[in-house]
């Protein structure tokens, strides 16, 4: 039942992947399904990536309020804000380059895009007032993921950083944007706005006066002519975001850009993840590997209950508590052979073969340091020795 | 003693919502199968995601067929179904327009539908008309065809997004038929003796504060919040005892296989404890961490949940 080092020795001996990705790429997007950790390996990797001496910027979607607090990000803001160097340093990642972080905030952006593509100040007026443009985002499919696309692309022409890390939302749609720009989003069809517009004739003149029809039936009288107004002052943006949209694609399927897919050791997170690379190969875009994240797969450096001397005459607590934590340990064994499997199962799905696993840190990731512990195991080829971090207490 | 069965069983809806990869389609495919099992006719629901091609719910509840638009046989008194808002949407249109020619060239419409699909709140809305239609159906006896529907709700479009769809939506509109709708559906998802959400979350420290978050939420929304479901709670066999003397021994060994064990049933019973006060008078249900994988598991969680906490 000991452990022989042999079986993990194997594990970390290998550079990892992503060192040469968080030194040298411009764009880190991470995707996977949802809650598996895509947030989190985010900021991690942004964190190694300022580690490695870096200008970084993690731009997350949706954080849980308390990784946003453990990375001191402001919760409603309007732009980037750096995170203070102070901290970092508190939190064991002293000598780092620059980490900053953004919530993304659509409106923001969006905001932004129409100011940047309407040229004429009323127009953008005339679109900031319509009650309709204030649910645009939401009103929008797929609008969330192209504000991510827009942010992005606009962040990185700014020069102002050394690398990106894209954090993605829990959607299977969240690599839409990267589609082919007619599927962008069903809004953005001009085959489809366009029937909705005043002055038109024949087949569509058909089209429109139904709709009409229905929505004044459906939604009383006055909104049709309200959302035509919409769409007739937002249709000019349609061409210069599909142009975009293009420009986006370029730079993420570049050799700038890379993927990396986030799972869990469960089996429906890695059922998902099938289902995100098969998309992520049809979409052409470069795929760096697997993070397999809140893996047991670690056993190095770990002691066996069993070779613990109790002493010649232990308490009675510590004679049945002993018993019982080797039990533990015969589950976590069973664990991190369960998570080997599929690390080396994950390796032999990807054409590079690389895939690496991240330690299940319990309640440590819960602030900075848990993160820069993370941020260390993702980029080097040692585990980190867990006894760098305290020591174990029942709170 | 309050039972999964005496808080769930007499309700027409139960929304089981919660943050990614929780459990919640392994809860609510335990529920169903509990619910089933106690003789209640019940329907299991998931709503649609793009190009999906597989039924999670389907393969929780061991379905081997194609699970699609209209129920399926899932097991005795048990059927499984994929909520499309579309069939919502046909629904809606049909009842407010009164002439299902007009409904059914309406829906033709790619912009219509399109509309329908893309615009804020008209998806939420169709799922609930649409399961609306479901909760309605009735036998020849006059007898509902189902008891309840228990719904898996997406991730992201949790209960909040049907609790927001009146203002959302309300904001938008100005008037006519959608509004009558609207209220009809909410009458449903927002009286507690017909319905009731279930948050899940895991036994860990951050997922229950977000787990608390969406609980104030949808308790702000003033959706009915019949119980929170600890999952994936890891049994505990120590006593304190034991436990002290053991962390207090192998602390000179350095780290120690089992120990990041024990300090997971730390977490989780904290996490417990503080769920346990936060939750007022909502009943909480734990469910134990299993080995099992596919259908078994909700097979072997329907079993425990049958029981019950005092
Ligand atoms: N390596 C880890 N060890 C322990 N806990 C982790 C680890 N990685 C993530 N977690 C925890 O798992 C939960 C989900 O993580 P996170 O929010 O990063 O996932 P996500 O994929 O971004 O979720 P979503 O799909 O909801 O956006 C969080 O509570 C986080 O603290
Ligand atoms: N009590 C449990 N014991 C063991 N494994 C479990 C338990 N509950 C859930 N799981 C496993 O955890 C994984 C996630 O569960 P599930 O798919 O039910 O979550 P979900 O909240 O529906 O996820 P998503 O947000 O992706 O829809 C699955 O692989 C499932 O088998
Ligand atoms: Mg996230
Ligand atoms: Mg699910």
């Amino acid at each position: 039942m000991t452990e022989r080092p042999s079986d993990h020795l194997r594990l970390r001996t290998q550079p990892s992947f992503l060192e040469p990705l968080v030194a040298n790429k411009r764009v880190v997007v991470c995707c996977g399904a949802g809650g598996v950790g895509k947030t989190t390996t985010s900021a991690a990797l942004g964190l190694a990536g300022a580690l490695a001496g870096r200008r970084v910027l993690v731009l997350t979607i949706d954080p849980a309020r308390r990784l946003a607090e453990a990375m001191g990000i402001p919760e409603t803001s309007r732009a980037p804000a750096r995170i203070d160097p102070e901290r970092l340093a508190r939190a064991g990642a002293d000598g780092a380059g620059e980490l900053h972080a953004w919530m993304l905030n659509p409106a923001v952006v969006f905001e932004g895009m129409v100011r940047r593509l309407t040229t004429d100040e009323a127009r953008v007026q005339q679109i900031l007032d319509n009650r309709l443009y204030k649910h645009i985002s939401g009103m929008v499919a797929g609008m969330q993921e192209y504000t991510a696309a827009e942010a992005l692309y606009t962040l990185y022409e700014s020069g102002a950083y050394d690398l990106i890390v894209l954090d993605t939302p829990p959607s299977r749609n969240a690599l839409e944007f990267l589609e082919a720009p007619r599927k962008l989003s069903a809004f953005l069809d001009e085959r489809i706005i366009n029937v909705f517009l005043p002055k038109k004739g024949g087949i569509l003149k058909a089209a429109s006066g139904l709709i009409e029809n229905v929505f004044t039936r459906i939604f009383g009288p006055g909104f049709y002519g309200e959302l035509q107004g919409f769409l007739d002052a937002f249709s000019g943006m349609f061409g210069s975001m599909r142009a975009h949209s293009e420009a986006v694609r370029t730079l993420l399927t570049s050799e700038e850009a890379t993927f990396v897919l986030v799972t869990s050791p469960e089996p429906s997170a890695l059922v998902e993840a099938n289902f995100f690379q098969a998309k992520i190969e049809a979409l052409g875009v470069p795929f760096a590997g697997y993070v397999l994240n809140r893996s047991w797969a670690y056993t190095r450096g770990y002691a066996s209950p069993e070779l613990i001397e109790m002493g010649d005459a232990p308490s009675p607590e510590l004679a049945s508590g002993m018993a019982k934590l080797r039990q533990l340990a015969v589950e976590e064994r069973r664990r991190a052979d369960r998570d080997r499997k599929l690390l080396t199962g994950l390796k032999s799905r990807t054409a590079s073969g690389h895939a690496l696993a991240t330690p299940h840190l319990g309640g440590a990731i819960e602030d900075l340091a848990g993160l820069v512990d993370l941020a260390r195991n993702l980029v080097q080829t040692e585990e980190l020795p867990p006894s760098s971090r305290p020591p174990p207490s029942v709170r | 003693m309050t039972t999964v069965l005496s808080t769930l069983g007499n309700l027409r809806a139960v929304l089981v919502t919660g943050k990614g990869g929780v459990g919640k389609t392994t809860v609510t495919a335990s529920i169903a199968r509990m619910l089933a099992a106690s003789g209640r006719r019940v329907l299991c629901g998931e709503t649609a995601v793009d190009d999906q091609t597989t039924s999670p719910l389907g393969a929780a509840l061991g379905v081997e067929g194609k699970v699609g638009e209209d129920p399926t046989p899932a097991g005795p008194n048990l059927d499984v179904v994929i909520l499309q808002a579309t069939r919502g949407h046909r629904a809606f249109l049909r009842d407010a327009l009164k002439v299902n020619l007009l409904a059914d060239a309406a829906l033709r419409s790619a912009a219509i539908r399109r509309f329908l699909m893309a615009a804020p709140s008209f998806p939420e809305m169709g799922m609930l008309y649409r399961v609306l239609e479901l909760v309605r159906l009735r036998l020849s006896d006059g007898s509902p065809r189902y008891h309840t529907v228990v719904l898996d709700l997406p991730a992201t479009g949790h209960a909040l997004a049907l609790a927001q769809i009146p203002s959302s939506l309300l904001r938008i509109l100005p008037g006519g038929p959608i509004v009558e709708a609207v209220k009809e559906g909410l009458g449903l998802i927002m009286d507690p003796a017909q319905t009731g959400s279930v948050v899940v979350t895991l036994p860990e420290t951050l997922p229950v504060s977000e787990a608390l978050e969406l609980a104030d939420g949808i308790r702000k929304h003033q959706l009915p919040l019949a119980a929170v479901v600890a999952n994936r709670v890891p049994y505990d066999p120590f006593s304190a005892a034991e436990k002290a003397s053991v962390l207090g021994h192998v602390k000179s060994a350095g780290p120690t296989l089992g120990v990041r064990s024990l300090e997971r049933i730390e977490r989780s019973r904290a996490a417990l404890a503080r769920l346990a006060e936060a939750r007022g008078d909502v009943p909480m249900f734990v469910v134990h961490d299993s080995w099992a994988e596919g259908a078994a598991l909700p097979a072997e969680l329907a079993v425990s949940l049958a029981g019950g906490v005092p």
